[in-house]
């Protein structure tokens, strides 16, 4: 990666802190100042379910390739999107606490959150329990497949139909964004911004992965 | 002690901003430093 690309991702997160905590927002009903967690919180939830997609994509191509570039992809995902949903569950709660008084409810968005953690924790368990590489790349493979079709369902769906204290989605049921313009300029940024630190982050993983193999077959 | 309370209390935004961009600038700082470190790693795997 580009060093013009870094340094356009540390401006524009640098940016998007400095206009997130400063400028001004419309008042909204209920959440007021709280309302600007979403410059961090969405962004880094939305991550999670990329980097979710991209593990499941590597799974199928390693199951129908069997490379094991394509294991260590979808694996190094996974990983990033474990981290990226723990990021969404602490800026989640700790928006809870001033919201609604406590960092941990059960409300449905938690929950299916909490799930969802539990479901990619066991992905990595079920990695470090098997010594074959192959048979591990394979199983693994096949969990990350059934594992990322649970997503849609526990982060837009489940969400949706049952009741919850968490403020509408950002696309609300009504396919609309109601957003006021400074803060929706300033979201997008965030999510740009999120979004290319990912793939710098991912593009390392990715890389010190291999080196890491590399070395194991040397040895 | 009350003096800096007070300049805590007025100044909150941009205390909580400053934090916040220094944390940042530490975390790229570091991500940025892999990034060469294994650069470098990579170079000298592929001489051997």
């Amino acid at each position: 990666m580009s060093i013009i690309f870094k340094i356009i991702t540390y401006l524009i997160i640098s940016g998007v802190i400095i206009a997130g905590i400063l400028l001004p927002i419309p008042y909204i009903p209920a959440l007021e100042d709280k309302a600007r967690v979403i410059y961090f919180h969405v962004p880094t939830a939305w991550l999670s379910v990329v980097a979710f997609f991209i593990s499941m994509v590597y799974s199928v191509k390693y199951l129908r390739k069997k490379e094991n570039i394509d294991d260590i992809k979808a694996y190094s995902a996974a990983g990033l999107g474990f981290l990226f949903t723990i990021l969404a569950t602490t800026t989640g709660s700790l928006w809870a606490k001033f919201s609604w008084g406590s960092f941990w409810n059960w409300d449905p968005r938690e929950t299916s959150i909490f799930i969802l953690l539990l479901i990619y924790g066991a992905y990595f368990a079920l990695r470090s329990a098997i010594d074959s590489y192959e048979q591990r790349a394979k199983l693994s493979s096949v969990y990350a497949i059934i594992a990322f079709i649970t997503v849609p369902f526990f982060i837009f769906i489940m969400p949706r139909i049952v009741e919850t204290l968490h403020p509408d989605p950002i696309i609300n049921n009504q396919g609309k964004i109601n957003m006021d313009r400074t803060m929706l300029f300033i979201f997008l940024s965030s999510l740009a911004g999120f979004t290319m630190l990912f793939f710098w982050i991912y593009n390392l993983m990715v890389r010190s992965e291999i080196l890491k193999q590399k070395k194991i077959i040397t040895e | 002690m009350s003096s800096l309370y007070n300049f805590l209390e007025l100044n909150a935004m941009y205390v909580v901003l400053l934090i916040t961009l220094i944390i940042w600038t530490g975390i790229f700082i570091y991500i940025f430093k892999i990034d060469r470190k294994l650069s470098r790693l990579e170079k000298e795997n592929k001489e051997f």
